[in-house]
């Protein structure tokens, strides 16, 4: 009678035990065939895009349309704005497919973007604020220990991350799916978490800058990098398409 | 009984919604709600009538041609400093030219916890930003900061005279703000590493160019 009694509580708390490990393996398997069906299709488009790992081409923007040039100048407006401070800003050229670091209007570093993507608006342009820089893991330098064995350096940045601007910018930067497929696919799953944040938001507050766009440049893993360490809380980043040919 | 309902629950929309999201978010990348209620690019492109002929494209390049000009002007006329941190590279230009290009050691960015004191610690970083040459100091005396004992694992000393280390700096020193300093090295061997406590540390040769080649003000970019 004792045994059967203790088979039955087993049993009891093995069924939850059971139906936990179901629920666990059932979110696993369904993950895999989401980053499977992220990747696939994305990975034939990427494929057939005449732009993915080809250097920046120069834009075919047409002369004496309007809405380019008059955009072409508001951001330049917004340039001189920016570069008659003592502050150091990103221009991000979306155009001729380049990501430039600038001070006082002097180009200090630039980086090739692979492609980019707006989702959430039909496009982007104007000036935006960072809100804060992605996190590094920072080692502590141990008294009576050498420092210079373990400084950060780029390795140290993420190749993979989401930046936020005020107002309503959501940044993605991610690698190209060739180059680190698996960081790729989380990069995609960030972008489509991100979405769905920025609608419950709007949901919820109905102010349209609670839901901005979602951004997302495909950068080389040390561009992106190079990028993660150069930006600054508070840096501005000036969207658009700047250059004219 | 219940289990078998959680269990089917479970099993088919986690996997299926997963999947077919996945699908939509890549077959359908521009598919957002946004779209439905956000025209903000073509609101603010809108111009006033009045503006419209004033507004042609060949005044408009003309503007466009302006403003690159106005743009150009904002940098500097004499030489200035930009210090890129991530490759710790030192490059002195004057306008588009370059007329030094240096490897550096910038911060290391680690952080050091005041033994005594929970709650203060250092940063290491180099600042970044625009700066201007604040002081131009020969054969400089570097006064140790309390950060440079306690690193050690040494006592801060109560004395000024047990803080001060001549020939550590190199001939040149260069403050740029903040206790910041470009400075020369012993360890010669860490140029282009980041393992300095903030400053920015050249060989002597490049030290002596920059310090040439600067000026009480000049413009020090850093990022």
């Amino acid at each position: 009678m004792r045994e059967v009694r203790r088979s039955a509580i087993l049993l009891r708390q093995n069924v939850p035990l059971a139906i936990t490990s179901r629920v666990f393996h059932t979110i696993v398997i369904g993950l895999f065939l989401l980053i499977l069906g992220l990747s696939v299709p994305a990975l034939a488009a990427e494929s057939s895009s005449p732009d993915t790992d080809s250097p920046a081409k120069p834009s075919r923007i047409d002369q004496d349309d309007l809405e380019l040039l008059r955009e072409a100048n508001r951001l330049l407006e917004e340039e001189i704005k920016l570069a008659s401070r003592p502050q150091i800003y990103v221009v991000l050229d979306l155009g001729e497919k380049l990501l430039f670091i600038k001070g006082r209007g002097v180009e200090l570093h630039r980086f090739p973007i692979k492609t980019w993507r707006v989702s959430g608006a039909q496009s982007v342009s104007g000036l935006f604020r960072l809100r804060a820089r992605p996190t590094v893991t920072r080692p502590k330098a141990v008294p009576g220990h050498d420092p210079s064995l373990e400084p950060i350096g780029l390795e140290d940045m993420p190749a993979e991350y989401l930046l936020v601007y005020d107002p309503g910018l959501f940044l993605v930067v991610a690698p190209a799916i060739r180059e680190q497929p698996w960081l790729w696919a989380w990069s995609r799953l960030r972008e489509w978490w991100t979405r769905l944040g920025a609608w419950t938001r709007l949901a919820a507050s109905n102010e349209p800058t609670a839901a901005g766009p979602v951004l997302r440049l495909t950068l080389s893993p040390e561009a992106a990098r190079s990028l993660a360490w150069s930006v600054t809380d508070g840096m501005p980043l000036l969207i658009g398409k700047i250059t004219l040919p | 009984m219940r289990g078998r309902t959680k269990r089917g629950l479970a099993k088919v929309p986690v996997t299926v919604l997963l999947a077919v999201g996945g699908f939509l978010l890549v077959v359908c990348p521009g598919g957002s709600p946004l779209e439905a209620g956000e025209e903000p690019a073509a609101q603010e492109r809108q111009v006033p009538p009045n503006r419209k002929q004033a507004d042609g494209p060949e005044s408009l390049r003309a503007r466009y041609a302006a403003l690159k000009r106005q743009l150009e002007q904002q940098a500097p006329d004499s030489p200035y400093i930009v210090v890129d941190t991530a490759r710790n590279l030192l490059i002195v230009k004057r306008r588009q030219e370059v007329l030094l290009m240096a490897i550096a050691s910038t911060g290391s960015g680690t952080i050091l916890d005041h033994p005594d004191r929970p709650g203060t610690q250092w940063v290491f970083d180099t600042p970044r930003g625009e700066f201007k040459i604040q002081s131009r100091l020969t054969n400089p005396v570097w006064v140790k900061p309390d950060w440079a004992f306690l690193e050690e694992g040494l006592k801060v000393p109560k004395d000024q005279a047990s803080r001060l280390e001549p020939g550590i700096l190199g001939e040149y020193a260069l403050g740029f703000g903040k206790g910041y300093f470009i400075h020369g090295t012993l360890y010669t061997r860490l140029l282009g590493k980041n393992v300095t406590h903030g400053c920015i540390r050249l060989s002597d040769e490049d030290l002596r160019t920059v310090h040439r080649l600067s000026k009480v003000g000049t413009p020090v970019m850093i990022f």
